[in-house]
This record gives structure tokens, C-alpha cells and sequence, in this order.
């Protein structure tokens, strides 16, 4: 034991070591993992021009701006009929995009599951590009491309949303659609059921609950971006965004935010309310 | 049995008619929609016949080349705005991720409702609107961006990184108090390692999503392709658009295929 005792000592150094989260070579990676970091940050602030002295008025600058502009928001205007109508409008169009989205959404998601799309080598990567691309263009693009080639009007905002939802829904769908149990659709195929088929009954019931709530999820994520599309002449409360921006009647852009919240807040409440009953109805 | 059959059949009722109530509702709402937007508000002069609307597409219907050489600066600029956005609001979410995880929030009454509101006030607002603001407090230029990107990655990082934190083991939270260290000390050895991974995936996943928004920011002056792209757009060169897109298109698969590849070596 006192021999133990004495060994141990013997090989402790006599500085006892602090103790360190990684060691040696972990080290290492961690460091140069921070250096990186930090010299991407300090090369990103050189190259955008940021003015780091701004920052440091910046809250200050900002209370000045809310308390001189922006207070006390408009509200009465966001209360006229004319606006209201235009809310009511912007719900129309994001009920109408998601809609169409998910419409498209449906045969597109088939298409891009990697486990059920009829053609691996030529409609997979054709259905999985042509969503990849509705993605990767923010909503605001397509609503300016669409408007520049319809004209104002809600019907090319309708058009943004309907390629964005579908863009967002397929690929949530079809990670759900990979994610089935193949049992069924094994079965079906062994019995000479068609790809139409085995779709209808081997697949659809098992991701029916998992699409209905990602139809809500869409209708709530479309409704957050029929709130700006009207800003580039696509109908809806952006054009009145747009309108009020344009002329600085900041109290009325004020009106204009704050309303924006609360509905999305709305929205947000609806929506997870009718996704918890529909995974109740499961 | 009878009894359990009628209950049965009656539920099964009840559930069709409901289904059908809200089936006839969505359809009407349908309906309404289609005469109100499409059919009321659209001015179909002025969109004309399908070959009119083929004829506005395809102005469209090819790329101006000549322009790629001044989408380079443009472009590095959007994917450093994205990058520094979510920088910063990888540091703005760390308060409202203590304060919105309901095990380690400090005074639940106040904090928890604080933190639910900055996530949810972060994503309700676009992010075209946050660079409106941003614009109007620091001025045109890429710093606006930079703040936009950041107020709106917070809801999502925040959320995420709460819910993470709600699902811990409090096995190493437990002894490391028993050994004395302080709340700092738990925070960052014994909390932060076991959400690392879930807390990257969440930020990456976010910056690719950043990348989208910090290439339109530009419409409203935030700097990067969007100002490119409403330059282009405003003296009717439509093939410069299409250059843009593209330049958009390949910053964006880029960085799927980056955040595809961490997060293939983390798991």
C-alpha cells in the first residue's frame, strides 16, 4: 500500500497539471478550429466594410430611431376596411399557393424518394433538382420573376408561393416517404399491384397523418411569406408595406409590422393547434 | 357486443360527418380564393394570350455572360453575410436559449415567457422587414444584412437548442455540482458537450437557409446579389436576371453540399 503510495508520488510531477477539456491532439484541432473561425470573421468584417465603431451607438441609435419614427405605431390604420381587406386577401393567397404546392407536392415527392420513385437514374434526379431549385430561389425572386412577366396582382403571388411551398413540402414529404416500413409495399408488388397502385394502398396510409401535418406546416410557412410578396407588386398587406415604406410614414410601417406579427402569431397558434389534432386522430 | 358495435359504427359516423364538414369548408374556401385572386384582381388584357405570357418568359430565356465577372465580388459578399449573420446570431441566441429551456431557465415565471417571445417575435418577422429596420438604423450597406440575418436565425437556433437542452441526462449536471462547480462551470461541461451535435446541425442547417435570405437582402439595400439582381432587374436586362439566378442557384448547392458533408462526417 505505502509502496504504491510512494510510486505514484514518485511519477506525479510536481506541478500538478490543470485540468483541460482536450488533450493533445484534440487540442489542436480545437484551436485551429477557433482560429479559423475567428480569422473567417475578421476577414468577412474587412470585406463587407463593416464599421465596428458603429456598433457600439447601435443600441442607443436604435431606441432612437424606434422612440422618433416608429412610436406610436399607426394603429387605426391597420384598422380601415381597406386593410382589412387586404389581410384578407394575403390569406387567400398563401391558402391558394400552399394549396397548388401541395397539389404538385404530391406526385414531385413520389418522384424525389429515393425508395419509391419510379426511375432511380432518370426521374430522381430530375425530381429532385427541379425542388432543390424551388428551394434555393427565395420567394421574393419568384414573386419579382412572376410579376415582371404577368403584371401586378395577386396572381403572380399566388404563382411565388405556389412554387415555394412546393419546393419546402416535397422535400419533407419525401424524407417521409423514405422513411416507411417497405413491408407493405414488398407485399403489394409480390401480388402484381402496378406503381399506381402500390403509391395508393401500400404507401399513402402509412405517411397520410406525417402529409396532413406537413400540409398545415406549409399553409403557416406560405401565410409568413404572403406577408412580404405583395412588397414587390404581388398583392397582399406588402404592397401596402411597400406603399408606406416609400412614402416614410414610419408610424404607419410601424402599424403595418406589428399587425404582421400578431396574425402570424395567429397563425402559428392555429396551426399547432390543428397539427396536435390531427396526431390525436392517428 | 351490440352495444359496442353501435358505439363503434357511431363514432365512425360522427368522424365521416366531420370530415366532410371540413372537406366542404376547405372546398368553398377554394372556390372563393380562386374567383377573388385569380379570377377578380387579374388584369387579363394585360397578360394576354399563351403566347404573349411564353413570349415575357422567355425574355428570360438566356444568360448574359459578360456579367459573371462582376457577380464574383457580389457573390462572396452574400455567402460572408450569411456566414457573419449566423455568427452573430449564434451569439444573440445564447440568452434566449438559457432563458427558454425549461430545466435551467434562471426565474421561470419571467425568463421563460421572455425567451418564447424573442424566439417567436425573431421568426414571426420576415427577413426582408428586419433589413427594412436595419436599413433604417445603420444605413444602406452590408451591416444591415448582417443584423437582419442574425434577428431572424435566432427563433430557429434558440427553439432547437431549448428543446435540446430539455432532453439532457442530468447524470454529469448532478455530479459536477456535487464536486462544487458553479452554474457557469455545468453550463459549459457538463450541458454544452452533450447538445454540441444537435446544437451544429440545427446552426448549419440554418446557415444554409441564410444563404438564400442574404441573396435577396440586396432588394431593399442590404448589399450582396440582390442589389445585382434589382439593378438588373430595373434596366430590363432580363439575361443579366437569369446570370444572377444562376450565381444564386451555385452559391446555394454549394452550400447544401458543404452542410451535407459535416454533417455526414459528425454522425
Amino acid at each position: 500500500m505505502s509502496s504504491s503510495n510512494a510510486s505514484h508520488a514518485a511519477q506525479a510531477p510536481a506541478v500538478p497539471k490543470r485540468w483541460s477539456r482536450y488533450k493533445h491532439p484534440e487540442s489542436l484541432y480545437s484551436y485551429g478550429t477557433w482560429l479559423i473561425a475567428f480569422s473567417v470573421v475578421v476577414f468577412s468584417i474587412e470585406y463587407l466594410n463593416i464599421p465596428l465603431d458603429r456598433l457600439l451607438g447601435m443600441f442607443g441609435r436604435m431606441g432612437e430611431v424606434i422612440a422618433q419614427r416608429y412610436y406610436p405605431p399607426d394603429i387605426d390604420y391597420v384598422m380601415e376596411r381597406d386593410y382589412l381587406g387586404y389581410v384578407v386577401e394575403t390569406i387567400q393567397m398563401a391558402y391558394l399557393g400552399a394549396l397548388f404546392g401541395l397539389l404538385i407536392t404530391v406526385p414531385l415527392a413520389w418522384f424525389a424518394a429515393y425508395n419509391m420513385t419510379p426511375s432511380r437514374r432518370f426521374v430522381y434526379p430530375v425530381a429532385r433538382l427541379f425542388s432543390m431549385s424551388c428551394r434555393a430561389v427565395h420567394e421574393t425572386i419568384w414573386a419579382i420573376l412572376f410579376v415582371s412577366i404577368l403584371g401586378y396582382g395577386m396572381l403572380p403571388g399566388v404563382l411565388a408561393l405556389t412554387l415555394f411551398s412546393a419546393g419546402f413540402a416535397a422535400k419533407l414529404f419525401a424524407e417521409e416517404i423514405e422513411a416507411i416500413d417497405m413491408g407493405p409495399v414488398e407485399a403489394m408488388r409480390a401480388t402484381g399491384a402496378n406503381l399506381f397502385q402500390v403509391m395508393v394502398f401500400g404507401v399513402f396510409p402509412q405517411v397520410r397523418v406525417a402529409f396532413t401535418g406537413i400540409a398545415i406546416y406549409t399553409w403557416d410557412v406560405a401565410f409568413r411569406a404572403a406577408t412580404v410578396v405583395g412588397f414587390f407588386g404581388a398583392g397582399g398587406m406588402g404592397w401596402y408595406l411597400k406603399r408606406s415604406v416609400l412614402q416614410i410614414e414610419t408610424e404607419r410601417v410601424a402599424a403595418i409590422i406589428l399587425s404582421i406579427i400578431v396574425l402570424v402569431l395567429i397563425s402559428e397558434i392555429l396551426s399547432a393547434w390543428a397539427r396536435n389534432t390531427v396526431m390525436k386522430m392517428k | 357486443m351490440d352495444m359496442r358495435t353501435d358505439e363503434i359504427m357511431a363514432r365512425r359516423t360522427r368522424r365521416q360527418r366531420n370530415l366532410a364538414i371540413v372537406g366542404t369548408v376547405l372546398f368553398g374556401l377554394v372556390v372563393w380564393s380562386v374567383d377573388v385572386t385569380v379570377v377578380q384582381d387579374t388584369d387579363w388584357a394585360r397578360i394576354g394570350s399563351v403566347g404573349e405570357v411564353l413570349e415575357a418568359a422567355g425574355q428570360f430565356g438566356g444568360v448574359d455572360f459578360s456579367l459573371f465577372p462582376d457577380l464574383l465580388g457580389p457573390t462572396i459578399e452574400t455567402l460572408l453575410i450569411a456566414c457573419l449573420g449566423t455568427a452573430l446570431g449564434v451569439i444573440l441566441c445564447v440568452p434566449a436559449t438559457w432563458f427558454g429551456a425549461m430545466n435551467i431557465t434562471p426565474f421561470k415565471p419571467v425568463t421563460y415567457p421572455i425567451a418564447r417571445l424573442m424566439m417567436t417575435l425573431s421568426r414571426s418577422v420576415h427577413e426582408i422587414v428586419w433589413a427594412l429596420f436595419f436599413v433604417a438604423v445603420f444605413g444602406l450597406g452590408a451591416m444591415a444584412g448582417v443584423f437582419a440575418i442574425a434577428m431572424r436565425s435566432i427563433g430557429f437556433i434558440a427553439k432547437m437548442s431549448a428543446e435540446a437542452i430539455e432532453d439532457i441526462d442530468y447524470g454529469p449536471v448532478e455530479a459536477m455540482r456535487a464536486t462544487g462547480a458553479n452554474g457557469f462551470q455545468v453550463m459549459l461541461f457538463a450541458i454544452l458537450p452533450q447538445v454540441l451535435p444537435q446544437v451544429i446541425g440545427t446552426v448549419i442547417f440554418e446557415w444554409e437557409i441564410n444563404i438564400r435570405r442574404s441573396a435577396v437582402l440586396g432588394l431593399v439595400g442590404a448589399g450582396g446579389l440582390g442589389l445585382v439582381f434589382f439593378r438588373q432587374m430595373n434596366t430590363f436586362n432580363y439575361y443579366g436576371v437569369t446570370s444572377v439566378i444562376i450565381a444564386i442557384l451555385a452559391i446555394i448547392f454549394l452550400g447544401e453540399a458543404i452542410s451535407h458533408a459535416i454533417r455526414r462526417r459528425m454522425i
